[in-house]
């Protein structure tokens, strides 16, 4: 049965197969190019990305804005950039800090989920903020200044090597981990506790008496989403050889809720195409003035008066009406009617 | 024996120094329909808050099934088979008839299937199937439940506290703001309801409840006044006196 809800993620699918398109394109000739700045910075857009995703995880879908998603993202770049320089191993280093980002994702949630809406967002800027601080001032983690060097590894696959110095082989590597997170997403989304989620969004206060803890539910997606936001961040020192506090600091947070909106809340495949926007904008721009933050603030304004559901939530209507014009007439009749004869027959 | 669905003792709650709910005990038998009648300002609603677990009670015993459950949270006593309403209707507005109803019927599934894809929880979506014919709202089960007529917008949510095969029914007004015609139809679809579940109504159409229970429990003022079969509690003069001496 393809629901409003099914149709919607459908649509958003195409949108991710189309970014994956490009992004091969993208590989494709900057490896017949010998490029590497542009593939550098996709490769970044892309983890910048997976931040994104994780605060429309929050935002989109249980409807929690969060203002310090950044904190897992920074949990994860320092607890990666710790074990790499300790063991240089790729995937030790991106399994210790997903374990580290579930744990501090644990006890934020335990904190955060005390309280909704206004105090929610600010307990997480708040929490993302202490704990940059602790880190800005603990000199084992190189304080301000962050951590450097951290050693240029081999990424592992059984028999093959990539380097990650390699600028294709990384991109793609980054490119399927974002769109595997991406895809991780969309499949809870379309759970039935993702729709829970949706309904959290909705109409909170009518969750429990469908029988749904919506404390439960609230602290699963938080959990999760800060696990998507420690393992994108992970990613990060890979590719740039250092880490700083300002991977924790509001800018980092406020650029991810900036993508969400810019790419469409509570679209998934829109707070990637928004990171991606930002981070090329803010490149391009950057080129032009130091002034760009401006600019991008004078964007953002003409974004949220002119398309309030962002890019994604703009184009997306036109790829429902496509996929409904399609294959909804056979997928329904042959999902639920012999459902409905099976109950017929049963009563 | 068997203990009555909903056992109700010595309940109470006060907000600030006013006794919202004073001592009130009643039980609801099984497959019958129960109402509560009282004037505005009487404590129905309150005491559907405190049976469902919106309030805690300060006083008294909440008994589901012979199991005390008086400080369970709302999902706890959803567990236990309880099921209610509104009197102002609480839907997924922004959702649709359909997925309003598979959400509430989704608590069919053994809990494993909460990760697994949607369309693997087939007695959910058979369910949503049937209560959506049963309804009559199968022809508008893709529309918003924001986007449907008041007496559709009741009905579902009868449908939606019915989906999850509770056995006791809290049903907040269900008639409320409703046409006569519609009142009528939702009468007779509570009065069909009986076959499978135990109804436990609040009601201001006096002619409906006449009609329609099976007994009733009397409230003013956060007691209850009396309690008996429609007619006694009609031709009772306590409750002539306080309630239908207002009319």
């Amino acid at each position: 049965m393809l629901d409003r809800l099914a149709i919607s993620m459908r649509a958003s699918h195409v949108l991710a197969i189309l970014l994956l398109a490009a992004a091969l394109c993208l590989a494709a000739l900057g490896a017949a190019l010998d490029d590497s700045f542009y593939l550098r910075l996709g490769t970044e857009a892309l983890i910048f990305a997976g931040l994104a995703l994780s605060v429309d995880l929050l935002l989109g879908y249980s409807g929690a804005l969060s203002l310090g998603q950044a904190l897992y993202f920074g949990i994860g770049a320092y607890v990666s950039a710790l074990t790499l320089m300790t063991v240089p191993s790729f995937w030790l280093a991106m399994a210790a800090a997903g374990l580290a980002t579930l744990v501090a994702a644990t006890i934020g949630g335990l904190i955060a989920n005390r309280v909704r809406g206004v105090y929610f967002a600010l307990i997480t800027f708040g929490m993302a903020q202490v704990v940059a601080k602790v880190v800005y001032n603990t000199r084992e983690l190189g304080a301000s200044d962050g951590m450097i060097g951290i050693p240029v590894v081999q990424i592992q696959f059984g028999p093959f090597a990539i380097s990650a110095g390699n600028p294709v082989g990384f991109f793609l590597i980054v490119l399927a981990i974002i769109m595997g997170l991406y895809g991780l997403s969309a499949y809870l989304l379309e759970t039935p506790f993702g729709r829970v989620l949706t309904a959290l969004k909705a109409n909170e206060r009518r969750v429990p008496f469908l029988g749904y803890s919506v404390w439960r539910a609230r602290m699963a997606v938080y959990v999760f989403a800060g696990l998507v936001a420690g393992l994108s961040g992970a990613l990060y020192p890979v590719l740039r050889g250092f880490v700083s506090p300002e991977l924790m600091f509001f800018a980092t947070s406020g650029n991810a809720v900036i993508s969400v909106i810019l790419g469409g809340v509570g679209t998934l495949i829109g707070a990637i195409y928004g990171a991606v926007l930002l981070v090329i904008l803010k490149s391009i721009i950057g080129s032009w003035t130091e002034h760009h933050l401006i600019v991008i603030g004078l964007l953002f304004m003409l974004c949220v008066m002119f398309l309030p559901k962002g890019l994604v939530g703009f184009s997306r209507p036109w790829i429902e009406r496509r996929i409904v014009r399609v294959p909804s007439q056979e997928v329904t009749a042959s999902a639920v009617s012999p459902a409905i004869a099976k109950s017929r027959s049963a009563s | 024996m068997i203990p009555p669905v909903l056992d109700v003792r010595g309940l109470g709650i006060s907000f600030g120094g006013l006794k919202a709910v004073d001592d009130v005990s009643f039980s609801v038998e099984r497959h019958r329909i129960t109402t509560i009648i009282g004037p505005n300002g009487a404590g129905k609603s309150t005491l559907f808050n405190l049976i469902s677990g919106a309030l805690t009670p300060r006083n008294g015993k909440v008994m589901i099934d012979g199991v005390e459950m008086t400080r369970g949270s709302a999902e706890q006593k959803k567990a236990a088979g309880l099921s209610r309403s509104f009197q102002i209707t609480n839907l997924f507005f922004e959702l649709t008839v359909a997925e309003n109803l598979r959400l509430a019927a989704q608590l069919l599934e053994p809990p494993t299937h909460a990760f697994l894809p949607i369309r693997r929880s087939r007695r959910a979506m058979e369910k949503t199937e049937r209560m959506l014919e049963r309804f009559r709202l199968a022809h508008r089960r893709d529309e918003l439940a924001g986007n449907l007529s008041h007496g559709d917008q009741r009905r579902l949510e009868i449908a939606v506290c019915l989906a999850s095969e509770p056995k006791l029914l809290l049903l907040d007004e269900p008639t409320q703001g409703m046409s006569h015609a519609d009142t009528q139809d939702t009468a007779a679809l509570v009065r069909g309801l009986t076959e499978d579940v135990t109804v436990l109504l609040i009601e201001h159409d006096i002619g409906l409840v006449m009609n329609l229970s099976d007994h009733v429990v009397v409230m003013h003022q956060g007691r209850k006044l009396a309690e008996g079969p429609p007619k006694v509690v009609r031709s009772d003069p306590v409750v002539q006196a306080a309630y239908f001496g207002h009319h």
